[in-house]
């Protein structure tokens, strides 16, 4: 009996140190650490910059930041050593990209292929987020106008304005599933005014799909496929697929590439691709970027 | 049957001293800032979070704070928040910066006064731990700390590299700073 007494006064005695010891730092630390994951945040750098390799990426530049970028297209590789595999070629678009607020941004540019002129604005509609209620996705609203300012053709007869001008509305689905991986779908409608052929579709959709994988901290490697709705395609043309990579620099993003495509605006790129990959239609190309920062700091 | 009742009494008497022993001189963290700023030969760069977050216990001298890496703001750019973030404190790998530890001193938070402590413990940014001793000012009042603390560190200490193009721009050596409010909790 007196045994038993002893025993359960020594279990009363580790009860109490164990209630004491239990809550040590890692405890507390636990308990903050929960805390803090509780709280919404906005996933951020889904992809390095505005373009993935010709068309949109998901992301916008931030508020009061201008990015201006250089894209430029080599000739195709197969044509030969007399045009030195396509370098003697050159097409080239200007622009800028501007944010208004984080959310919403806008840009101007202008290709040399077709001499069009492009605006847009790109809004963020959804951020993914961790944390209470978590959004698994990040959306974005792309509408593009461009404009065609090739002489027409056909002087003689009477030409409007209005013939020069297409439409793209464009959705980006993207997910960043890891730090390094990201992908987006984008899903694209186009109209153009005026097409070559009675037959030619005036309306046109297209599915993009790409994405990105970080090879380090600093260079990820990028695919974009556009594949347009057989029924809804512009005939004798191919769908654009590209490879490139992303090498960033501080202010700099540096983006190389291998697409079929030559033109940089959405409507040259997704329903005006002619090359072929199988018959070596291939253009090396690269990107551009420079952000400035003219509007106030951070807040 | 005594005895039983005893023994209950015994572990009512046990938890309860216990509770009200750990209980009594617990805080937390109300309001805290972290600041930080890097001045290099050609940049200088600030950055702070409110979300400093912190438990100390003071009748076991423990103490816990913590603060989310992608809480910083007020960078020069938003670019550069967001490097700050990806390239050099890997914010999605080590999403938080922590202190915990033991303080040095034997400190009666419950009687007012102005006291320097040390605090030792572990120190991790960037999910490296480096045990550290921070001396810290304390002000009781009413049973409210209030903490501040300066300090600096390495960014070699905690793996983080510098590229050799923004050598100018990043000091190797950060400056901390801490302000933090704490009450009963």
């Amino acid at each position: 009996m007196r045994f038993k007494k002893t025993l359960l006064i020594t279990i009363h005695f580790f009860l109490m140190i164990l209630k004491i010891s239990a809550q040590d730092t890692s405890d507390i630390m636990k308990e903050l650490e929960k805390e803090i994951q509780q709280k919404k945040e906005f996933v951020t750098a889904t992809f390095k910059t505005t373009r993935l390799i010709n068309g949109h990426t998901v992301e916008n530049v931030g508020k009061g930041v201008l990015d201006i970028k250089i894209s430029h297209r080599f000739g195709q590789i197969n044509e030969g050593s007399y045009e030195l595999f396509g370098l003697d070629e050159a097409t080239i678009r200007i622009g800028g990209d501007f944010g208004i607020t984080n959310n919403l941004m806008v840009g101007i540019g202008r290709s040399t292929f077709q001499k069009t002129y492009d605006a847009f604005f790109k809004l963020k509609l959804l951020r993914q987020s961790s944390g209470n209620n978590s959004v698994p996705i990040t959306l974005s609203y792309i509408p593009t106008i461009a404009l065609k300012t090739l002489k027409f053709e056909d002087p003689s007869r009477k030409n409007y304005f209005s013939s020069r001008i297409s439409y793209t509305h464009q959705l980006i689905i993207a997910r960043k599933f890891s730090k390094n991986t990201s992908l987006q779908l984008m899903p694209t409608y186009i109209h153009k005014n005026l097409v070559l052929l009675a037959a030619d579709p005036n309306n046109l959709f297209a599915l993009g799909i790409g994405g990105r994988q970080k090879l380090t901290k600093r260079v990820s490697i990028n695919v974009e496929y556009y594949y347009q709705l057989p029924k809804y395609k512009m005939p004798n043309t191919t769908n654009s697929l590209s490879i490139g990579f992303d090498i960033e620099t501080g202010g700099h993003v540096f983006q190389l590439h291998f697409t079929n495509s030559k033109g940089m605006t959405e409507k040259n790129l997704i329903t005006e691709t002619a090359g072929d990959w199988a018959k070596g239609d291939i253009l090396f190309g690269f990107n551009i970027s420079r952000v400035f920062t003219i509007g106030n700091r951070s807040k | 049957m005594l005895k039983k009742n005893t023994t209950l009494f015994l572990i009512l008497i046990t938890l309860f001293v216990s509770n009200t022993f750990a209980q009594q001189n617990d805080y937390k963290v109300k309001s805290g800032t972290i600041s930080f700023k890097s001045e290099a030969l050609l940049e200088l760069i600030k950055a702070q979070s409110k979300e400093l977050k912190g438990i100390v216990l003071a009748s076991k001298k423990q103490f816990a704070f913590i603060v989310s890496i992608s809480s910083f703001k007020g960078f020069n750019s938003p670019l550069q928040q967001e490097h700050f973030n990806e390239n050099y404190l890997e914010s999605n790998k080590y999403s938080t910066a922590s202190f915990e530890g033991k303080i040095i001193e034997d400190i009666d938070f419950s009687k007012d006064g102005v006291y320097s402590i040390r605090a030792k413990g572990n120190l991790t940014v960037h999910g490296v731990v480096q045990e550290r001793i921070i001396k810290s000012d304390v002000i009781v009042k009413h049973n409210t700390i209030s903490l501040k603390s300066n300090f600096t560190v390495l960014l070699a200490d905690h793996n983080i590299s510098i590229p050799k193009v923004v050598h100018e721009k990043l000091a190797s050596e950060i400056n901390v700073e801490i302000k933090a409010d704490l009450i009963v909790k």
